[in-house]
């Protein structure tokens, strides 16, 4: 009876030791959770895959995201056949360039910019996302739409960010749509919920302003 | 109630053996990996299937040397208790498809949690098999429940009405095993009772 006790407590200590490590210390119950935390303890550089969209001139995702020297980017993923999460990132995306806009209006540009890339890069050519930019009223000094045109370097950046795309079986997609937070030097520095938009343009805003 | 001729330990161990090489490789692996619902509830329950089918061609020395360290089958439940609680955490099954450690790690989990349940179902009683139920079944129920109201998608792999249909699942398995225990505990009182009231 003692070594069943002994392998008992054992077990239940193998047990506690395991979910410690899966939700980093009971933190997280979730994989988004658990990137979130990852990313906001270690920043995941964007790799140099090739981008394309109207008026864009960078080569790279990381020139892009370094353009105009200092500053932050909000990113976010999406594709323009989409009807559901990404209307409503749309729509976020539309009151952050309208606080972005304020500020500039008030002649304190703040250095932070928008940047929508699309998860889609075969349908999306940058006739579609200049047609799509143009029905959300984007102003092109603030908020960009790229694609990746190659279908290989998609993928490889949707796997270092953690963007996980999944078909539903009726020809659209779902994913774990968030705002990401990039510094000038390119890095994904913090990944936001959707619901958290002002904390997102808060940071945004503070990072853009650190000296560096 | 005497197990057929055929079933002998040494084809159970076979079989649990094949069953783990189907189970392993990849393009089954792939399809039941592909939705929430067969990967929890199919892959899962076939894991430890392959398990239990294993524990049967153990020699009876190692039988006997696991038995002193599982008094009345205690520690196997406890350890499959513990696994299985561990691996209802929803991070398991995103990051079993991304990460193969993990996934040999969920695997080998199940397996011995199969062949623990083997080994200790039967010297348990009904009492502490009654206590194991107690604590799992409503776990699952909670679990299938927070999967079916959860507005959020929990796994970044799977849509929002897989993981609806698993929550749905769960519960009917909890309820469905609830229901099967008691009626073989009822069958093993009343043939007790039987016994003792035989002239």
């Amino acid at each position: 009876m003692l070594r069943t006790a002994l392998l008992s407590a054992a077990l239940v200590l193998c047990g506690l030791a395991a979910a410690r490590w899966l939700t980093y210390d009971f933190q997280v119950w979730t994989d988004e959770g658990a990137r979130r935390l990852e990313v906001a303890l270690r920043p995941v550089q964007a790799p140099p895959v090739a981008v394309q969209g109207p008026g864009v001139a960078a080569p790279d995702l990381p020139a892009l995201l370094a353009a105009g020297g200092g500053g932050a980017t909000v990113v976010d993923f999406f594709y323009t056949h989409c009807e559901t999460v990404c209307l409503s990132l749309g729509s976020s995306f539309q009151q952050l360039q309208a606080a972005l806009q304020a500020d500039r209006a008030k002649g304190e540009a703040s250095g932070v910019r928008l940047l929508s890339i699309s998860f889609d890069g075969a349908r999306d050519d940058p006739a579609a996302l200049r047609a799509y930019a143009q029905g959300l009223h984007a102003d092109p000094a603030l908020w960009r739409f790229v694609r990746v045109p190659d279908g290989a370097q998609q993928q490889a950046l949707l796997r270092r960010l953690g963007v996980v795309v999944v078909p539903d079986g009726r020809g659209d997609y779902e994913h774990n749509a968030a705002l990401l937070v990039f510094d000038a030097r390119g890095r994904m520095v913090r990944v936001f919920d959707i619901a958290e938009q002002q904390l997102a343009l808060d940071y945004a805003r503070h990072l853009a302003r650190r000296p560096r | 109630m005497r197990p057929p001729a055929w079933y002998t330990p040494a084809r159970q161990g076979l079989a649990g053996l094949l069953l783990a090489a189907l189970l392993a490789s990849p393009p089954l692996r792939q399809w039941l990996e592909a939705s929430m619902w067969r990967h929890m509830l199919l892959q899962f329950p076939l894991w430890m299937l392959a398990g239990a089918l294993l524990a049967a061609a153990l020699p009876p020395r190692a039988r006997g040397g696991i038995a002193r360290w599982n008094a009345h089958g205690i520690a196997g439940l406890v350890g499959v208790g513990v696994a299985l609680s561990v691996l209802m955490v929803p991070r398991v099954l995103d990051l079993a498809l991304q990460d193969a450690g993990t996934e040999a790690g969920k695997c080998a989990a199940l397996l011995l949690a199969g062949a623990a349940i083997r080994l200790s179902w039967g010297p348990a009683g009904l009492v502490v098999q009654c206590f194991f139920l107690g604590m799992q079944l409503p776990m699952m129920v909670v679990v299938g429940q927070l999967y079916i109201d959860s507005p959020l998608r929990l796994c970044n792999a799977y849509l929002l009405d897989d993981q609806e249909r698993l929550g749905r699942w769960l519960i009917a398995v909890a309820a469905l095993l609830a229901l099967a225990w008691l009626a073989h505990a009822a069958w093993r009182l009343v043939r007790r009772e039987d016994a003792r009231l035989a002239p």
